[in-house]
């Protein structure tokens, strides 16, 4: 048996995850508001989302006005979205619960890379890649993830004093490898076809299905760029993009309401963008904790426990929000009066992960350690 | 007068080096003259030498390893201490600190500081120090036992890891090698050792380490251990721990907030003190912290590690997967050295095997970066955007998250080609911050352009190299690109 095939052998494979990770802890309780619960009134006088103003959901919950956007995605019963969502640890530090999450728990590498890795070696170059300066914790350990913020980072054809470089060089480069007998002309061949795919896109092409980014917002950008590659089939398995800011201690209005603007549209934008596509395409949206129940005295709210994930395209079965919800009462909350975490975040994942993929085995490498309780996302 | 002009103009060298370094702007090699590029059309042995014991060669490495013939090389790489490395220590003299501290105040640099530096340097030494086989061979036991810096508090303890196990017995005993290993902070934390624990007749000791001991560091999947085996191992080895940061149940109390983070120690009372049996050899009741010593003398000396370990090192030096006639010779060496590394190298290049496997090897992206560097005698700071096109490569050193280390075989990297190009293009074109070449310098002193192919290849160009040279608009790039160059 050949130790590797064409990338063409694998065109089936259509699936992409993306993740879109909310940095700075975002709080669930505004992002999906508990409309009916009395109690989220009564902690939250100045900062609860209110009925009137509120997309309702399902006559309990409420999405934040800001998050309009995404009730086309909902009603098609293509947006799940689960509550009390988190990791088990307490800590309430970003940068410690950013890094367990990434990790899948307190391991080394990410569980983004771990996935990857564990799938039979990439036929692509373009496998995973990051939209952002450096490969965030998630990617650690993938096989030839890339991290870039534009797309024309990517190219060979490297603009010199302007004018674009000659045809000359990578013309050459093949004939170079053409002449070679073995899996290095294959994995040549394999990259100039990603190449090729690639330069066909046309960077000033209009989005799918009259779909509309705001071009002047990195995240909205980021989503762009990413549903350029999973159209132009460069074999994309993975990518990550984040959206941060989401630290609200002080005046959490003004802080997080442009972000869940700039959230809904630019998710729906990519959904629109990518029409049919959607269904072999699935984007995770999480953050590293969420937000103390009770509103604080500057108008915002503190280090907490649990917040919200989305899980959005791919066959979800969506116009749903897992709970449970057992009521925002006091002598529930976790330690200094937060929302418990219901649901491990790695059950979350797990399901999406066997949809794009990973068989039993395969799960318990990405999370070690961890008896995994697989959410019914698709069920 | 000529000495004395050298003399002065060494020392001005170093000076102006030692600004150039602080100012963070990287140095380049001291050339050796002269500079007579390959002149034979395939690899010859020197050459083929230069593709496996270093990261590279650079401009006259191929005329002074000639002159001193190959055997007398290797001999010289083996005694990595008699060789003047003055180039490398300056190169790496503003991060000697951090190296100098003591383990418990590493723990007070930010947890951000230690890893960057550690990959730093190592790429530094890889580029610059003229202990290249110690290098490659410090490369290969961070791979076999790898520990992710990323992992709790790895973060601080894997730099004490890298000097004391693997630069320390790198070239030194097997043995030591393992014992060392098995007592690091960075790996009680990395496979739970420090929670390897029995205190009650009920508490199940933490199998992590004792399992990849065997089946990673010395016996291998298939070595003939059993599920018994490794719990065995464990029992035997609970109780070690270290004093980490914070208490969480299964480290000591700190002694001394200053000096004692990390430090390594025996706790009698989690300690299984029953008899044992591992692999068939029975260690009795009562042995407390001698255990540990039986459990590394039978896997150290057992016959599946001499051959899972020299199977592993043929794969490095041979081919992916070796001819199993090397493979017994060098395990045969291996056990009657009883794990000296450098008896088994010796007898590695000895092989008929080794000779014979030219170019069949695909440079993994850390030693394709470093052999682009040497060959191009480019001068890089090793800062971060030379590693992030490592990072793109998915070979990002000391970044592989679990314990098996990066793979060796060709299969796993062969996507990485296009960044292998795009590499090859920024580094021929001064296009990476913190590292230059200095093309139309480096070509004079080779010759000229098929001295300067000559140099990249280890051989004379073929017609279709030198074509494809004139052809691209861009023949140092390309040759850097090629499939050749991919190849050691």
């Amino acid at each position: 048996m050949p130790d590797e095939t064409h990338i063409f052998e694998n065109r089936d494979d259509k699936r992409t995850l993306v993740v879109v990770f909310l940095r700075g802890a975002a709080d669930g309780l505004t992002l999906v508001a508990p409309l009916e619960d009395d109690n989220y009134h009564r902690f939250r006088p100045r900062l609860a989302v209110r009925e009137d103003e509120a997309v309702a959901l399902d006559g309990f919950f409420g999405l934040h006005p800001n998050l309009v956007a995404l009730v086309p995605a909902w009603k098609d019963g293509d947006l799940c979205i689960i509550h009390g969502a988190g990791g088990e640890s307490d800590t309430r530090s970003h940068f410690e619960a950013q890094e367990l999450m990434e990790h899948g728990g307190p391991t080394a590498g990410g569980w983004l890379g771990r996935f990857l890795r564990g799938k039979k070696p990439a036929q692509s170059p373009l496998s995973a890649v990051a939209l952002s300066p450096t490969l965030p914790e998630l990617l650690s350990g993938a096989p030839a993830a890339a991290a870039f913020e534009s797309l024309a980072e990517f190219s060979l054809s490297e603009r010199r004093g302007g004018s674009r470089r000659s045809a000359d060089f990578p013309r050459e480069l093949r004939r170079l490898y053409e002449l070679e007998s073995d899996a290095l002309r294959d994995a040549a061949r394999n990259t100039f076809d990603a190449f090729a795919r690639f330069e066909a896109i046309d960077p000033n092409a209009r989005p799918g299905n009259a779909a509309s980014y705001d071009e002047r917002d990195s995240f909205a950008h980021g989503l762009r760029q990413v549903a350029q590659l999973i159209k132009a089939d460069v074999g994309l398995d993975a990518a990550s993009v984040d959206l941060g800011g989401w630290d609200s201690h002080f005046t959490q209005k003004t802080l997080i309401e442009p972000l869940m603007l700039r959230l809904a549209r630019g998710l729906a934008a990519f959904r629109q963008d990518l029409g049919e596509r959607m269904a072999t395409t699935t984007v995770v949206v999480m953050t590293e904790f969420g937000r103390r129940v009770a509103e604080n005295s500057a108008f915002g709210t503190d280090h907490g426990r649990g917040s919200a994930m989305f899980v959005l395209g791919g066959g979800v079965k969506g116009g749903r929000v897992i709970g449970p919800w057992p009521g925002l009462k006091p002598e529930m909350l976790d330690g200094p009066g937060d929302l418990p975490v219901w649901n491990n975040y790695r059950d979350v994942l797990a399901p999406v992960l066997v949809r794009h993929g990973a068989n039993t085995d395969a799960l318990g490498k990405v999370f070690p350690d961890f008896l995994l309780k697989p959410l019914p996302l698709y069920s | 007068m000529i000495a004395l002009n050298t003399a002065i103009f060494k020392s001005a060298q170093g000076w102006l080096t030692e600004i150039g370094q602080y100012a963070g702007v990287g140095i380049e090699r001291s050339l050796h003259e002269p500079m007579i590029p390959p002149s034979a059309a395939e690899i010859d042995p020197v050459s083929h030498a230069l593709n496996r014991l270093t990261f590279g060669p650079g401009p006259g490495d191929h005329a002074r390893i000639s002159a001193m013939g190959v055997n007398a090389f290797i001999e010289e790489q083996l005694a990595p201490d008699a060789i003047d490395d003055s180039l490398c220590d300056r190169a790496i003299a503003r991060f000697s600190d951090l190296w100098n501290e003591p383990l418990g105040e590493q723990y007070d640099e930010d947890p951000e500081t230690l890893p960057p530096v550690l990959r730093r340097v190592t790429l530094l030494r890889a580029i610059y120090s003229e202990r290249q086989l110690f290098e490659v061979m410090c490369e290969f036991w961070s791979d076999h036992f790898n520990i992710d810096p990323t992992k709790g508090d790895c973060r601080w303890t894997k730099p004490t890891d890298d000097v004391r196990v693997i630069r320390t017995h790198a070239l030194g005993n097997f043995r030591d090698m393992l014992r060392a290993s098995a007592l690091s902070p960075a790996m009680l934390w990395y496979l739970d050792g420090r929670a390897n624990v029995k205190r009650t007749p009920d508490e199940k000791p933490n199998e992590n380490y004792a399992r990849e001991l065997m089946e990673l560091h010395t016996l291998g999947v298939h070595g003939g251990y059993t599920q018994q085996d490794v719990m065995e191992v464990a029992r035997c080895l609970t109780g070690w721990t270290i004093r980490a940061r914070k208490d969480d149940g299964f480290a000591g109390h700190l002694l001394s907030p200053f000096t004692d983070h990390f430090a390594v120690f025996f706790r009698a009372e989690a300690h299984d003190n029953g008899v044992k049996c591992v692999l068939g050899h029975e260690i009795p009741a009562g042995l407390g912290e001698k255990d540990i010593d039986h459990v590394i003398e039978i896997v150290a000396t057992h016959l599946s590690t001499a051959h899972f370990v020299a199977r592993k090192l043929c794969s490095r030096f041979i081919a992916d997967d070796p001819p199993a006639v090397a493979v017994d010779t060098v395990a045969a060496a291996f056990a009657t050295s009883k794990g000296d590394i450098k008896t088994v190298l010796r007898a590695l290049f000895a092989t008929p095997e080794f000779a014979a496997n030219c170019v069949v090897k695909f440079k993994r992206p850390f030693h394709f970066v470093v052999s682009a560097l040497r060959a191009t005698n480019a001068s890089t700071s090793a800062d971060r955007p030379i590693l992030s096109y490592l990072e793109r490569m998915g070979h990002m050193p000391f970044r592989y998250p679990t314990p098996d280390g990066y793979p060796a075989a060709a299969i796993h990297w062969r996507t990485t080609l296009l960044w292998r190009w795009k590499f090859a293009l920024a580094l021929a074109n001064n296009r990476i911050g913190g590292t230059s070449i200095e093309r139309a310098r480096l070509q004079r002193r080779v010759g000229s352009d098929s001295g300067l192919m000559a140099t990249l290849l280890g051989r004379t160009p073929r017609a279709e190299e030198s074509d494809a040279w004139l052809k691209s608009g861009d023949g140092l790039a390309l040759l850097l690109a090629s499939p050749a160059f991919q190849r050691c």
